[in-house]
């Protein structure tokens, strides 16, 4: 995936180094098939967290975005009976609000339990849709959390550039099975737009320790976020469909793909139900 | 089939039964530069007999045994005639040499003769380009491309705005076995296909074959393109070139010994890194600049020949070719370079007036690496396809009915598919895939052109292929057959059939030719690709001048390959798995081209109306049918060259096509991700594959050429005007939501489709020159 990241990173840049040059781009009217709407699932089971889970309504390409005060009933699916069952017990989320302010997340059913961290625990979750809409399944596991082993920072020794800094981010893999990770760099802020964004997975590496490096590109005094997110298969295709998606429909190089979701059921729905364990280092760059 | 081989052996056994005739051989060239001319007619007058010569400029006629003499008449366009009286008895060895024309009036009454001989041929869906033509079509940053030129002709459809993709008569674009003096090129493009490998300046000779395929090809389903290079001029030493907006070329060619043998070099290269160099020198140190990335490719063809003795020529002919995309700042030192290589060993020998063969080795390689060099840290990943070939052709002239060509090859292809090594400098971190293969592909044809009457010919043959990669084996025998039935000598009605094999796959991630797209063998999993291609035609010579041909075909294609939704393709061992396997097919009532040669306008007009389906993939679709991208229902395109005087020369094209089809999304949802990442207001969601068909594409070109001489050289200045009417055609479209400014950030508020379009009007100017 860091393969395929990168040469992302050329095609796209050539793409965008002949449109730059060219400069011509103009906005036309398109006529797409007829969409029906799909249901969205959004489930991350965090550990230490309370089971939130976010069920909205996917939209026609050039649906308006309205965002008034209609905008969260049009979007989201309320009244659905939502459960996820885990360790013989079942737990029943309630359809409300709720919010994290940093970074900012919204769920619209919340269980009152807290999700264990225990590996190996098996979730099912089951939406029965409000109107006799039918059901919406999707299964997970806990994983094991991978941790950083550690985040050195050295300095560029090309004179031109020895006031800049990157970092490199270990971890150690378990070569026994196969594992998927997603990797996020953020500089200054878990709210800034991700540095490094991608998934890969290990069955490339040769050697149990795994490096995700950067370029010499920080100075002291910045703040570097790694994170590393240790996923499941399913979680890991539906991200890499999801990618594909959105590059396909902005780079003429780049095929698109359709989102490959975890979750199944009636009104085709969309979306992913997973256990979201990661690990991460803020370090402050310094000589 | 079994029917077929009885048929085949029968006929064999009759030709090598016919009677003894006298016959007339020899090798037909150009009088200024001895290059060897391909496809020069040869009559004999009133006896209503003729041959035209073979790639390697090699004739053969059988006559008459008696002794009133006859008289031949040798024509090649763009040459004068030569008229030869010869007394026919046993064996007769005429070499000739042709000089270029000087008259339009004897080039029109040469044209009409060429002209019938295409329409009495059983060859149809054929297209060739000439030197001429090449020069004279206006091209994109003036740079002459031999692909883009096919691209106009009827039956090709372009990859994308400006590119040289080639999509023949439905087929994709690794369906067409393209070879440069018998080597396979894999990959005949430059600069992401906005430019092809082939310098128009070494090449001598196109023929392009979009059906009725003769035996002798094979590995391909959807076309053969045969390009021939230039031999060198084997009377004087010259220098030819030009220099343009983007590349300059230059050419030199003389004899090693006069009349016997001689070499050519033929090199260019880009040089808008040259520039981009300077740019970000003078930018150096600015806090906001982007640097801009080093690209430029160059080529480099050479060939030699040698005459050893009267009946033995040996060619030695290369190309090697790369591009070269290079960045360096603090955060990259990126590398990443693309190219062929091929290499030809050429054998011809003369037997006697009957029998010519031709013994070639060829060497094949195309290769992509990339690198990324850090402090402690590299990464590479790279993909290599090797052939090495061996073949041997005869042509056999038993008698005046009968032209039998056969022969058998061998290639050994080596891949390595997406090879990644990447990890740290000590070891300690590596990473690695990727994959090695290879096969064996063998081929044995045999076929004979037989004159049934004056007024029937047909070409029969059956090429037998196979393929080795073990515990794979696949066989196959591939019938051919094409017939002419002539209802006069200016109209004729043509018919085709041919099945063709193909043992090596292109995996290609987008519509779009990419170098980093991967040839894979067929394997256990992954069986040949098999066509099936009827045609009818007719052929109608309007006047000494203009060719009308029509066509209608239909074309089946079986065991196509394309990836999964969604695969995974880098650092992944098993790609098989991301492969699925379907059909399709491709028919056109009407495929029409109305040309003319000679005269002072020149030119043709061609239009296809088609349409291509592909289909039951268990990944794709459901298994529905769908349209590939390139399934452009209506084709047309106009060329015309004007030459005013000796000195002024002007070309327009207008060309017309519908839109390509697309696969856009029709739904959308967000996802507000996981602590860390970013609330992603649009996720698309994709739908059926291109059910959205774009705007039509329609564009005119203009070229002037104004040419002068001086004492000891020729010159023009080519001014080329690309998009003249400044039209934005479409590229691709893409999606997205626009945002407003509010007092709680930037919010969406509506979606809005933006077309991209790459070219506006764009002239240039380039000087050719010749010593």
């Amino acid at each position: 995936m860091l393969t395929i990241h990168i040469l992302k990173k050329i095609s796209f840049v050539a793409g965008l180094a002949f449109l730059a040059a060219c400069n011509l781009t103009n906005d036309v009217t398109i006529d797409l098939p007829d969409y029906n709407r799909q249901p969205v699932v959004e489930c991350y089971l965090e550990p230490g967290k309370p089971f939130r889970l976010l069920l909205s309504q996917s939209y026609s390409f050039f649906d308006p975005f309205g965002l008034d005060s209609t905008f969260l009933q049009k979007t989201l699916l309320d009244n659905a009976v939502v459960t996820i069952s885990y360790n013989g017990q079942t737990d029943t989320l309630r359809n409300q609000l709720a919010f994290d302010f940093s970074p900012v997340k919204i769920y619209n059913y919340v269980g009152a339990n807290i999700v264990p961290a225990t590996p190996g625990v098996a979730y099912q979750l089951n939406i029965t849709l409000p109107n006799n809409g039918g059901n919406i399944t999707a299964n997970t596991t806990m994983l094991p959390l991978v941790r950083i082993d550690s985040v050195p920072v050295d300095f560029s020794t090309d004179p031109r550039y020895d006031t800049l800094a990157r970092t490199l981010m270990y971890i150690t893999d378990d070569q026994s099975q196969p594992n998927y990770y997603r990797r996020l760099l953020n500089i200054g802020s878990l709210d800034s737009v991700p540095d490094q964004d991608f998934i890969v997975a290990d069955r490339i590496s040769l050697t149990s320790t795994i490096a995700f490096g950067t370029g010499y590109e920080f100075t002291v005094g910045d703040t570097v976020f790694n994170t590393i997110f240790h996923i499941q298969k399913d979680y890991y295709d539906y991200v890499e469909s999801y990618q594909l998606a959105v590059a396909g429909n902005l780079n003429p190089f780049s095929q698109p793909s359709p989102i490959k979701s975890n979750v199944s059921g009636s009104g085709n729905p969309l979306g992913i139900f997973t256990c979201l364990v990661y690990d991460r280092d803020t370090t402050i760059i310094e000589r | 089939m079994k029917k077929l081989l009885i048929l085949l052996f029968i006929s064999f056994a009759a030709l090598l039964q016919a009677q003894k005739s006298a016959i007339v051989s020899g090798v037909l060239r150009d009088a200024q530069n001895g290059e060897t001319l391909i496809g020069a007619t040869v009559q004999a007058v009133g006896l209503d007999r003729g041959n035209v010569s073979n790639e390697y400029g090699f004739y053969s006629l059988s006559l008459p045994s008696g002794n009133d003499s006859i008289t031949l008449r040798f024509s090649y366009i763009g040459y004068e005639t030569i008229i030869a009286k010869i007394k026919p008895n046993g064996a007769t060895k005429l070499n000739l040499s042709l000089n270029q024309i000087g008259s339009q009036i004897q080039e029109v009454i040469i044209q009409a003769n060429a002209l019938e001989e295409k329409v009495k041929s059983t060859e149809m869906s054929v297209t060739t380009i000439s030197t001429r033509e090449i020069k004279a079509v206006p091209a994109l940053f003036g740079e002459t491309d031999i692909i883009k030129i096919l691209q106009l002709k009827p039956g090709f459809t372009p990859g994308s705005e400006g590119t040289t993709g080639l999509f023949v008569r439905g087929g994709n674009s690794d369906q067409n076995l393209i070879v440069l003096d018998e080597a396979v090129v894999y990959n005949p493009n430059h600069l992401f296909g906005f430019f092809s490998t082939f310098n128009s300046d070494a090449v001598k000779d196109l023929k392009v074959y979009k059906g009725g395929f003769p035996a002798q090809y094979g590995g391909r389903l959807s076309s053969v393109i045969d390009v021939r290079m230039k031999e060198g001029n084997s009377k004087k030493y010259t220098a030819s070139g030009g220099i343009g907006l983007i590349s300059s070329r230059l050419t030199v060619e003389g004899p090693i010994k006069k009349d016997e043998s001689s070499f050519i070099v033929s090199g260019r290269r880009t040089y808008v890194d040259l520039i981009t160099r300077q740019v970000n020198k003078s930018n150096e140190g600015k806090e906001d600049y982007v640097k801009i990335p080093d690209y430029y490719f160059y080529d480099l063809n050479t060939k030699v020949n040698f005459k050893l003795t009267e009946k033995d020529r040996l060619y030695l002919s290369g190309y090697f070719g790369r591009d070269v995309f290079n960045f360096k700042d603090q955060t990259f030192n990126f590398r990443f370079d693309w190219g062929n290589a091929t290499g030809t060993a050429r054998w011809n020998h003369v037997f006697g007036p009957r029998l010519f063969s031709n013994t070639t080795f060829t060497y094949s390689d195309y290769r992509y690496k990339i690198q990324n060099i850090l402090q402690g840290f590299s990464f590479n990943l790279s993909s290599n396809v090797k052939d090495a070939n061996t073949k041997v052709d005869f042509f056999f002239q038993p008698d005046n009915r009968h032209s039998v060509r056969f022969g058998a090859n061998i290639t050994y292809h080596d891949f390595i598919t997406a090879r990644l090594k990447a990890g740290s400098d000590d070891g300690q971190i590596k990473f690695e895939a990727g994959r090695t293969y290879n096969g064996a592909e063998y081929g044995a044809y045999i076929a004979d052109e037989w004159t049934l009457t004056p007024r029937i010919k047909v070409n029969y043959g059956l090429r037998f292929s196979a393929w080795q990669n073990n515990p794979a084996f696949y066989a196959n025998l591939e019938p051919r057959i094409a017939s002419n039935f002539s209802i006069s000598d200016r109209w004729s009605l043509k018919a085709s059939y041919s099945r063709m094999n193909q043992y090596v796959h292109l995996l290609a991630s987008s519509g779009l030719s990419l170098p980093t797209d991967i040839w894979y063998p067929t394997t256990e999993g992954i069986k040949p690709e098999i066509s099936d291609q009827v045609a009818i035609g007719t052929s109608f010579l309007l006047g000494d001048q203009v060719l009308i041909t029509w066509e209608a075909w239909y074309k089946w294609l079986q065991n196509q390959v394309d990836f999964k939704d969604g695969a995974e393709l880098f650092g992944n061992d098993e790609l098989e798995n991301e492969l699925t396997i379907g059909r399709g097919f491709a028919y056109s009532p009407l495929e029409l081209e109305i040309e003319k040669k000679a005269g002072k306008l020149t030119g043709w007009i061609g239009y296809t109306l088609a349409w291509v389906k592909r289909g039951k993939f268990s990944d794709i679709n459901g298994g529905a049918y769908f349209p590939p991208r390139f399934d452009t229902r209506h084709n047309f395109s106009i060329v015309g060259t004007y030459e005013f005087n000796k000195r002024w020369q002007v070309t327009a094209t207008w060309v017309y096509s519908s839109g390509y089809v697309n696969w856009l999304p029709v739904g959308r949802y967000s996802v507000q991700d996981v602590p860390g990442a970013p609330f992603q207001t649009v996720i698309p969601v994709y739908g059926n594959r291109n059910t959205y068909r774009y705007p039509a594409y329609m564009r005119g070109d203009l070229g002037v050429v104004w040419k002068w001489k001086k004492k000891h050289s020729e010159h023009d200045l080519t001014l080329s005007v690309y998009n003249v009417t400044d039209r934005r055609n479409p590229y691709f479209i893409y999606i997205q939501p626009e945002f407003e400014t509010t007092a709680v950030g930037d919010v969406p508020v509506s979606i809005q489709a933006k077309q991209v379009s790459l070219f506006p009007v764009l002239p240039s100017l380039t000087w050719n020159f010749k010593f």
